[in-house]
């Protein structure tokens, strides 16, 4: 058995015994004194044998489940979401001074020209949010109005492999579990025969963090997420060996637990007990991992919603695939879209045709997402999460400032994202940039926050979620964070 | 800010008067009552509860104390703070505000506060209470004084047959003090196993385990003890846990995550450990063997331990930033490894548990940060390697070279220096090289950002260690020179702790990468004192140690669990039983190829691609993830030569464990997943064992149960019993059975991918046992020792 797990299991086990029977002198003295009742329980209970079983969350989640997605490479919310009618007044002109001084940026010295957004913006929906002509799919009331945006997120990194790490670990250094593991620690996972935490990967890219980005750290294993794919086994070693067919699996199985239940018998070992117990698991999950990872099985008109074909690995499969797991009781799915970068190097990272390109590959799976789960009665408690790693700087970048396209450089100090369904507000927008998108004016949100918030929608508090790692009580929001209370409904 | 509700402001405003405060005290001399008459021990009993409940804000970081109050330091804690009160009473606790505020049942008075969601147990509470009324008398934490060693208990006469060295006197102390009793030694064939798989990695073949077990000449154990200690399989074994620690890869880490040369520094570690370098001489060359007088080519090679950093290729990143980043991890690394000590925390801000402040982190940081290396994209400074071959080459023709200069004949010259060119290194490999012409200046680093600095600071250790020899200039040499002096207190018992957990399967101290104030404390303190003398004692020979641990009798005991044996002592803590541990992935791969007898048993050499399954992606700027697999021999090396890509680890050793060697890894996880299943079941490289596991036995004289019988033994090694040769005997017939009338999928089964089958095997037989041979791959006892 593992030894943290092993750990884990000591210390919740001590804690449940001094909360409900030796703690009677606190109890007693609570009631004397008419005191505050007792704090729950610090750490997750962790069944060694069934680590991934359902687990009671710190406080009443408004979000059962995760569906995040991320654009990996960070798209121009300057282009997209955040208007700024007076970069455009200004545009072509010199960067003021005050926003370069004792800064460096990462493709980008001396003077950048300032930049309007090429794009045409407009209002929609009842809320009002002004959108641009990149996104159309997100133009109708009934998607933009369930969109809770953050216009005043921040980040301390400017580099894709870092921002990235911090928004998934809280940690710009690789090593530290990523979200979706500190989620299914926290909870477990409502479906026994699927990985608790699913990994999507379109564009051909894995993310900047390589496999940290939803790596489990130093948390058990059991943990990390697990990639699927559409093309080839669902899942790595899903697929019996050519020859064998389900039968004869398990009838092998059948002989395996004969074997290992007489070493269980002579050694006394509980832990071939549960080695037994993950055979059988991994036996089911053999059909059921397949069967969900298998698009095929939508109608042609939720196909066609999506923008989803059967055997490719686009980001409309994913978003189909993403609302197919979580119905199936996955606890967090994460979603990695290769090829948001906009520096505008060619054609295709650039701010007029390739932002169009993109989106379009992008928007309608989303809107279609959203639509789905709520006519399935799963938007309520599912929260999805869309951005990138970091904002994009108001001037153009340095290297392609003589080109015909327009692109824009990293930067940490603003950008948006937005959220919706499980217990976030719609129509929300929450936070302002300045007039030209340099700084964040109102309500500061640093990733850290975004963080506490998506665990607190967990009903975790992400102060008491830890785990014991070198002597130090770790966390996925390291010593900060603060849930952001105005962005829940 | 979260709105402050009417009820915590009026509590607030009430807390500073002096009237509840004494309220409070009266009530709660209450959790006193039930508490046991022993002795409080500072480091054993309060220290934990400080460290853990306390010293965030009342520890060492001064930048953060909270009310003035220190609790780490005995007089800052007994002093009046300013509001008057006094935290800590000796003697006194009623009027020791300490005992007043944890016992606050008023959240705003109560600490730790309501927002850390920790509460005092009433255990906790009675023991500070009763070591404030015993005085509270501090002391120095335990890993922070030297070693001495201790005298070896005595063994009573019950036991005197049982014990075989002087740890098994500690074990034993420790056992019977706790109503525990030792079990006998295991059987023949568990030990063997055992003791080849933990000191090679590799279990022993079906031979050596007979001779083993037919032999019954006292100091039979200990002369195979000896053998195995000499294999050069020791080496490779003993150096995968190194290179964990070096967090050793063949990639340089980050989005892109390029290919790096470093494998001349793997085939070091292999090599010094199986020449028997001592400890001591082992770090010295590590850390600075550049700067040892006229370096080796060996001794150069040994120093990219710290060149295993990672390496930020990234367009846009800035240089100075990972070279920085690369530094700190050297900080990090050289206090994991060698100290038990986590630094990370006083990078960014004076560590809160220990005594080690921000200065000091960056006053060792300047130790390492003076090297050439700058996170170039060339890895730079390199050395190449040449063959003798290459050297002897290399110096005929300058000598030619020489001669042609002075004779004048131009063409001759040049031919000769254009061959002199055309000898390529066969490798190259990363090195440290200290800047002797423009040394750096370093300066503290606010918050631990390289662009905030403060004051430069000078070269040195922190003030709670040894200091380094004031004759001496304080650089990376005299660095680790003072790492592995008697006088640290820590390298020897960590280096012990690290060796006995990796036989035990867990450290004497539980947290082998922490030693300090949230570590655990030892389990068995003077053993763990005892072994670190010995270490030091022996001249830093490891192999002595091991030796000593495995012919303990401790180490032999059979590893049989009864119930009430499991109730008694659940994790093992106490040693009643031998150990009986998961494999590492390394051990887990290795051992199916040796069972299948598919193992490639060369030594050394650049890494290689075993077979993966094709993902279809890139790394992040970087190239494809997928690899195209090395062809013959290559496939079925010792786990420990595939190419360990940071961002993409091997993915079946991934599932078990293995950590991507980002940064240094002091333990690895053990985990038991369904994913794991899915490795060993499906997997092509463990089908492929099955496949030629299945050959093999096939090929065996005999029926089909002496068939069976063999492919179990080159498994598990012991015989099976009646009843385990049934089931596998009514496997086999089932699946031939099966195949009968399947003819195509017996072909694939039985070939792909291994290849066509030798003319006399039939598809429907070797399909069968392959079978058979995937079932026996995945029995329980494959993945651990018994």
């Amino acid at each position: 058995m593992d030894l943290r797990l092993k750990q884990l299991e000591a210390i919740t086990r001590r804690h449940f015994l001094s909360a409900n029977g030796l703690g009677l002198g606190a109890i007693a003295l609570s009631s004397m004194t008419g005191g505050a009742t007792a704090t729950p329980p610090v750490s997750p209970r962790i069944d060694p044998t069934h680590p991934l079983a359902q687990r009671q969350p710190h406080f009443e989640p408004r979000a059962k489940r995760v569906i995040y997605l991320h654009l990996t490479g960070s798209p121009p919310n300057l282009d997209l979401f955040d208007y700024k009618p007076e970069l455009v007044k200004r545009d072509g002109q010199d960067c003021p001074a005050e926003f370069l001084e004792g800064r460096t940026f990462a493709f980008t010295s001396g003077v950048p020209k300032l930049m309007g957004t090429p794009r045409t913006f407009r209002q929609y929906g009842e809320s009002g949010a002004w959108l641009s002509d990149a996104v159309p799919h997100f133009h109708a009331a009934d998607i933009v109005d369930e969109m809770c945006f953050v216009h005043s997120m921040y980040t301390d990194q400017f580099n894709h492999a870092p921002a990235e790490l911090l928004i998934y670990t809280g940690s710009p250094r690789s090593g530290r579990p990523s979200m979706g593991a500190w989620a299914t620690y926290g909870l477990g996972t409502e479906n026994q025969d699927l990985p608790g935490f699913v990994v999507l990967i379109s564009s051909g890219v894995q993310p900047n963090g390589g496999a940290n980005s939803y790596g489990s750290g130093f948390l058990p294993s059991v943990f990390q997420g697990v990639q699927c794919r559409s093309q080839g086994d669902p899942v790595l070693y899903v697929s019996n060996p050519g020859g064998m067919d389900r039968d004869l699996r398990r009838r092998s199985l059948d002989a395996l637990k004969t074997l290992n239940e007489l070493q269980a018998a002579e050694l006394g070992h509980p832990e071939t007990l549960t080695r037994i117990a993950q055979y059988e698991l991994a036996y089911r999950m053999q059909v059921s991992v397949p069967e969900v990872m298998d698009i095929s099985r939508e109608t042609q008109a939720t196909l066609d919603m999506y923008g989803a074909k059967p055997g490719a690995s686009s980001f409309a499969n994913n978003c189909l695939l993403a609302r197919r797991l979580v119905e199936q009781g996955v606890r967090f799915v994460q979603l990695f879209d290769w090829g948001w970068d906009f520096h505008g190097t060619n054609e295709g990272s650039g701010l007029t045709k390739g932002l169009t390109d993109k989106c379009a590959t992008m928007d309608k799976p989303i809107a279609a997402l959203i639509r789905d789960l709520r006519q399935r009665g799963l938007l309520d408690d599912t929260l999805i999460v869309c951005g990138g790693e970091f904002g994009r700087t108001p001037f153009r970048e340095g290297r392609t400032a003589k080109s015909k396209i327009l692109g824009r450089d990293h930067y940490p100090d603003c950008f948006t994202m937005w959220m919706a369904g499980g217990g976030v507000r719609g129509g929300l927008h929450y936070g302002a940039t300045d007039e030209l998108g340099f700084r964040v004016v109102e309500n500061k949100v640093h990733v850290h926050d975004l963080q506490a918030t998506i665990l607190h929608l967990l009903g975790l508090d992400h102060q008491r979620l830890t785990f014991r790692f070198q002597g130090r009580d770790y966390r996925l929001t390291d010593v900060h964070g603060n849930v952001v209370e105005d962005l829940l409904a | 800010m979260r709105d402050r509700s009417p009820q915590l402001r009026l509590a607030q405003r009430l807390a500073a008067s002096p009237v509840l405060t004494s309220v409070l005290c009266v009530v709660l001399a209450l959790p006193a009552i039930a508490t046991a008459a022993d002795r409080v021990d500072f480091n054993r009993d309060v220290r934990p509860i400080l460290s853990n409940n306390c010293f965030a804000c009342h520890g060492p970081d001064e930048a953060t104390l909270s009310g003035e109050l220190r609790l780490d330091k005995p007089d800052r804690a007994t002093a009046p703070l300013p509001s008057g009160a006094v935290a800590i009473v000796p003697g006194k606790p009623d009027e020791s505000e300490l005992i007043a505020r944890i016992t606050a049942e008023d959240d705003s008075l109560r600490m730790p506060p309501a927002e850390f969601g920790k509460r005092l147990s009433p255990a906790d509470i009675a023991t500070l209470r009763k070591w404030i009324e015993q005085g509270a008398p501090y002391a120095v934490h335990w890993s922070y004084r030297p070693p001495q060693r201790p005298a070896v208990p005595p063994v009573p006469a019950s036991h005197a047959a049982w014990a075989q060295n002087p740890i098994d006197h500690f074990t034993l102390q420790a056992m019977l003090a706790r109503g525990l009793k030792p079990l006998p030694e295991a059987d023949r064939y568990a030990l063997v196993r055992r003791v080849f798989l933990d000191l090679t990695g590799l279990p022993p073949t079906i031979e050596e385990t007979d001779a083993f077990a037919a032999n019954n000449a006292p100091g039979a154990y200990e002369q195979l003890v000896e053998e195995l200690l000499a294999r050069p399989t020791f080496g490779e074994h003993w150096a995968r846990k190194w290179l964990d620690l070096a967090r050793y890869a063949d990639s340089a880490g980050y989005a892109d995550d390029p290919p790096r040369t470093i494998w001349a520094y793997r085939d070091w570690v292999i090599r010094a450990i199986n020449s028997g370098m001592p400890f001591d001489q082992f770090t010295i060359e590590q850390i600075a063997g550049d700067l040892l007088p006229s370096p080796t080519e060996d001794q150069l090679i040994a120093t990219a331990f710290h060149r295993n950093t990672l390496t930020n290729n990234e367009g846009g990143t800035q240089d100075e930033e990972f070279r920085n980043v690369a530094v700190v991890d050297r900080v990090n690394t050289t206090f994991a490894v060698w100290m038990g000590t986590t630094m990370a925390c006083a990078q960014c801000h004076t560590h809160k548990y220990d005594p080690i402040t921000q200065e000091e982190y960056f006053r060792f940081f300047a130790i390492f940060n003076n090297t050439a290396d700058a996170d170039r994209r060339d890895e730079s400074p390199l050395l190449e390697l040449y063959t003798p071959q290459q050297l002897e080459q290399r110096r005929e023709l300058e000598a030619q070279i020489a001669r042609l200069r002075e004779s004048g004949d131009q063409e001759a010259l040049e031919k000769a220096t254009a061959a002199l060119k055309e000898i390529k290194p066969y490798t190259t490999v990363p090195i440290m090289r200290e800047l002797t012409d423009k040394p750096r200046q370093t300066r503290l680093q606010h918050r631990g950002n390289y662009l905030d600095l403060g004051p430069v600071v000078e070269p040195g250790v922190p003030q709670i260690f040894h200091p380094l020899p004031p004759d001496q200039p304080p650089n990376r040499l005299v660095v680790a020179s003072w790492l592995v002096d008697r006088a640290n207190p820590l390298t020897a018992r960590v280096a012990a702790n690290r060796l006995w957990e990796s036989l035990f399967g867990q450290g004497i101290v539980a947290s082998s990468e922490e030693f300090g104030s949230q570590g655990e404390l030892p389990t068995h303190p003077e053993l763990l004192d005892w072994l670190a003398v010995e270490l030091m004692d022996s001249g830093w020979d490891t192999r002595h140690l091991i030796r000593l641990m495995v012919t303990s009798a401790t180490y032999r005991q059979s590893s049989q669990v009864t119930p009430a044996a499991a109730a008694a002592d659940p994790d093992n803590r106490w040693l009643t039983r031998g150990p009986r541990v998961r494999h590492s992935a390394e051990m887990i791969r290795d051992q199916a190829l040796a069972a299948s007898g598919l193992l490639c048993r060369k030594l050394y050499g650049p890494p290689v691609k075993p077979p993966q399954p094709k993902l279809g992606l890139s790394a992040a700027f970087g190239s494809s993830t997928d690899w195209t697999p090395s062809q013959g021999e290559d496939r079925y090396r010792r786990a420990l030569y595939t190419t360990w890509r940071r961002s993409n680890p091997y993915p079946s050793m991934a599932t078990f464990d293995a950590p991507n060697r980002e940064v240094c890894t002091i333990r690895r996880n053990r985990t038991n997943t369904p994913l794991q299943s899915l490795v060993t079941l499906n997997d092509p490289v463990y089908v492929e064992a099955a496949q030629a596991l299945a050959r093999l036995a096939l090929a065996q004289p005999g029926d089909e149960r002496e068939q069976l019988i063999y492919a179990f033994r080159r498994c598990v090694l012991r015989h099976p019993t009646e009843e385990e040769l049934t089931a596998l005997v009514d496997l086999y017939r089932d699946a031939l059975a099966h195949f009968a009338e399947r003819p195509v999928e017996a072909t694939k089964l039985a070939t792909d991918p291994l290849g066509p089958l030798p003319p006399e095997l039939k598809a429907q037989q070797a399909a069968a046992m392959t079978v058979v041979g995937n079932v026996l791959l995945n029995l329980d006892e494959m993945f651990l020792k018994r």
